[in-house]
């Protein structure tokens, strides 16, 4: 196999045996690698009956074909599981160095099954796997960690949970290269459950190129785009992705206080162009990433990374806060302990909502930019009110009385683009296969920049096929593993080139789009195998009931005409369950069972 | 009951196709897909003077009534958007293009945006060249792999999210052919100006 390393390494954390399989062709040719691979293998591994804080349930860690190759942002890896938040399927991936070095330990796939007796960590280079003590790091944070096991970029990745993931904060966070992060639907809290610390890789395996010339050529066209796009080469850079938070504001689709309104007046403070004024240092690439979009900041509490667009939301706009540098020092703590910024800033703005509302007795409100700081701390520690928060918002807004105060899908709080004033998003929100997210399809690109051409955000019929059409793209994004942003400026059609010159499979356009299709319709059997149903394709009451604020004013979501015609467009039936042809036409045929 | 979005969309498009010169009076179609939904250009209507009752809907697979009014291309768009991603088809004449692809195998552009923006642009023959099955198979099969294509003699069939991207196309294309039109004119040696440019035969 060219492209791919043609290897699965298993290791067993209950016996403690470690194992190496070859990657199954077929199965790397119609799920490509990353999230695809992950959700493929994890079909297999992890039935209905499985806990996902149980030893049986599996931590499946991929990199996919173009990973280590040099092309554009090949640095990521993905690691799937099901997840403790959401019950769902899960992938979560992250950049920086490790999943570069991964690969070149010679492996496509580490599956880690299992509990180890005590608490362990592996290292894996290319002729040996090790499972190694690792009492003397539990309870140290993710920075202690990455240096007490020798992390160096250049040389060897430390990949590894924190106090969050080892005091099983539902939202925990697998932390690489120090502050890059796996985060979303708890990915950290499988890890603890594992006793497994931490995954440090080094190796010297070089990917094999089927045609170099042409894998060559593909790279400097992709340059080109990259280079021409402002959004790559100039907004990215210079502001990060905070940039477009005036710009969502501007349209009245940036969520503030808890969903309440669509307009944060204070927006400005918290934008990319404040935080380049302000706290910037440095911006930073990942390995091959000619984006740079990375931020290294530094307030009066010290130097760290972040925050990006999300988290100057979450801990911003969302919780009513202008003051951007609490929310960075929030960001760097987030990173230390190992949670998601996404969902520990929503469920304190839950928090402060249900406390304003008088159901919680706390001294949290929004715009307490000095509570953020101790509230962050607490839930990584499970303390006080904090050890309630770790659970996510749904669970605590259920606790209190008011689950309809949770702004998540599927138990996973929804991030900074609000479904009243985009439409697409909503509906993408609605049935993402892992909860509320933003990663599986961003509708931010259509309708509001303009990728690859502006649609009317407030459009409803027809819309479905956007969101459908982006989902699939994402699918396949997410299992090269690239980076969603290169994608902003570099077309499928560069994707597709350079799959066939690096792997000689041939790989038409349409049929790597296909790929992405099965990958989503798998997932979605998963979620359904797992008793998930077309109740749970829902947004919370307030985006269909309580009209947005700014210039969106006056607008709800209008989620039930698009769901009706995105189940047909999928060719799924009236309750979302995939039907049988559709099934077949995507490979999926022996699922068929299932579906039924 | 067409969405008044949807007919301006059209209307627009529709338009400046024919203002580019990228059609005759009757010629070309256009289509956008919903789902298993299919919304395309009524046969013989005139593209550049679309009125609501010119957009016929018709089902992606099922025929209805609608089959005997839309465009005659209208088994080309089924197959095109069964093969491929799109959302959307424009089918033109652009006369330019037409006539390279008289005497060559693909177009490859020689000016910045065409390189930038298209690399290469494959011909494609059939014997029957409107609305056969044999040419609505040969034409999708191509658009699995390229966003725009061009049957020899007849004319150009591009792909999009949008119309509006899949009519970017089809102007980009023309306006490429025209450029090696007048460069050929100047009958003067080329200076070369893109690194890699022998790699576009690849793409």
């Amino acid at each position: 196999m060219k492209g791919w390393m043609g290897k699965v390494l298993v290791v067993d954390l209950t016996t403690r045996e470690v194992a190496t399989r070859p990657l199954d062709p077929n199965m790397a040719r119609q799920f490509i690698g990353g999230r695809g691979l992950g959700a493929r293998l994890l079909w297999d591994l992890v039935g209905p009956e499985i806990e996902p804080l149980s030893p049986e349930n599996a931590l499946i860690f991929c990199v996919g074909p173009l990973t280590a190759t040099g092309f554009q942002t090949s640095n990521r890896f993905s690691v799937s599981t099901k997840s403790p938040l959401t019950g769902t399927v899960l992938d979560a991936n992250s950049g920086g160095w490790w999943g570069m070095h991964f690969k070149r330990t010679g492996h496509d796939v580490l599956i880690v099954k299992g509990k180890a007796s005590s608490p362990v960590y592996l290292e894996i280079n290319e002729s040996t796997v090790e499972i190694k003590d690792a009492a003397h790091l539990w309870g140290k944070t993710v920075s202690e960690t990455s240096a007490a096991l020798g992390q160096d970029k250049n040389k060897r990745s430390v990949l590894c949970i924190g106090p969050a993931g080892e005091n099983g904060v539902l939202f925990a966070a697998i932390m690489n290269d120090v502050s890059r992060s796996a985060a979303r639907g708890g990915p950290g809290a499988v890890m603890c459950s594992k006793n497994l610390k931490a995954v440090v890789v080094q190796g010297r395996v070089k990917t094999e190129v089927d045609d170099r010339e042409r894998f060559k050529f593909v790279e400097y066209e992709a340059t080109k785009m990259l280079k021409a796009n402002p959004i790559t080469s100039q907004a990215f850079p210079e502001f990060g992705t905070a940039v477009i938070m005036n710009i969502v504001n501007a349209i009245g689709a940036l969520p503030t206080r808890n969903f309440q309104q669509s307009y944060f007046e204070n927006a400005e403070a918290i934008s990319g162009e404040t935080l380049t004024e302000t706290l910037l240092e440095k911006n930073q690439a990942c390995w091959a990433c000619p984006i740079a979009c990375t931020r290294i900041t530094k307030t009066g509490k010290g130097e760290g990374e972040g925050p990006e667009y999300e988290t100057s939301w979450a801990f911003g706009a969302a919780c009513g806060v202008d003051d951007l540098e609490a929310i960075t020092n929030a960001n760097y703590l987030c990173n230390d302990l190992g949670m998601d910024t996404i969902t520990a800033g929503s469920t304190i703005a839950c928090a402060m909502e249900l406390t304003e509302r008088g159901l919680l007795n706390s001294d949290l409100r929004f715009g307490r930019a000095d509570l953020l700081e101790r509230m962050v701390e607490d839930i990584g520690y499970r303390r006080g009110l904090g050890d309630k928060l770790a659970d996510g918002s749904a669970r605590l807004a259920a606790r209190y009385g008011a689950p309809e105060l949770s702004m998540s899908v599927k138990k996973m709080e929804m991030p900074a683009y609000d479904p009243r004033g985009m439409q697409g998003q909503g509906l993408l929100y609605a049935t993402s296969n892992r909860g509320g997210c933003h990663m599986r399809g961003n509708m931010l690109g259509m309708e509001v920049l303009g990728l690859p051409k502006l649609i009317d955000r407030m459009q409803v019929h027809g819309k479905a096929g956007f969101v459908i059409l982006h989902q699939n793209g994402s699918a396949v994004i997410d299992s090269l593993v690239v980076c969603k942003f290169a994608n902003i400026a570099v077309a499928d059609e560069y994707f597709a080139r350079a799959l066939t010159a690096l792997t000689g499979v041939e790989y038409p356009t349409g049929e790597l789009i296909q790929a992405g299709e099965r990958i989503y319709n798998l997932e979605r059997l998963y979620n359904l195998r797992e008793g998930f149903t077309r109740v749970d394709d829902m947004l919370p009451p307030r985006l269909l009931n309580e009209p947005a604020t700014g210039a969106s004013a006056g607008q709800v979501s209008q989620l039930e005409p698009m769901l009706a015609e995105y189940y047909r467009a999928r060719g799924w039936d009236e309750n979302g369950v995939p039907k049988p042809k559709k099934l077949e036409e995507l490979g999926l045929a022996e699922l068929v069972e299932v579906a039924r | 009951m067409i969405d008044q979005r949807v007919y301006e969309m059209f209307r627009d498009i529709g338009r400046d196709m024919y203002l580019h010169n990228l059609c005759s009076s009757h010629g070309g179609n256009i289509s956008v897909r919903f789902g298993d939904r299919i919304i395309i250009k009524r046969r013989g209507a005139m593209l550049g003077n679309l009125k609501p009752h010119d957009l016929i809907e018709t089902g992606l697979d099922k025929n209805d009534s609608g089959v005997a009014l839309a465009s005659t291309e209208l088994i080309v768009h089924r197959a095109i958007y069964k093969a491929t991603p799109a959302l959307a088809v424009v089918h033109g004449h652009p006369r330019r293009a037409i006539a390279m692809s008289l005497s060559r195998d693909e177009i490859i552009p020689i000016d910045n945006e065409g390189s930038y923006l298209l690399k290469k642009i494959p011909v494609v023959e059939v014997e029957f060249a409107s609305g056969s099955p044999t040419m609505a198979n040969t034409i999708a099969d191509a658009l699995k792999s390229y966003k725009i294509v061009m049957m020899r003699g007849h004319g150009s069939f591009a792909t999009g999210q949008t119309l509006d991207e899949a009519f970017q196309w089809t102007d980009a294309l023309e306006e490429a052919c025209e450029i090696i039109f007048y460069a050929r004119q100047l009958n003067e040696e080329m200076i070369e100006y893109r690194k890699h440019s022998a790699s576009y035969t690849t793409w």
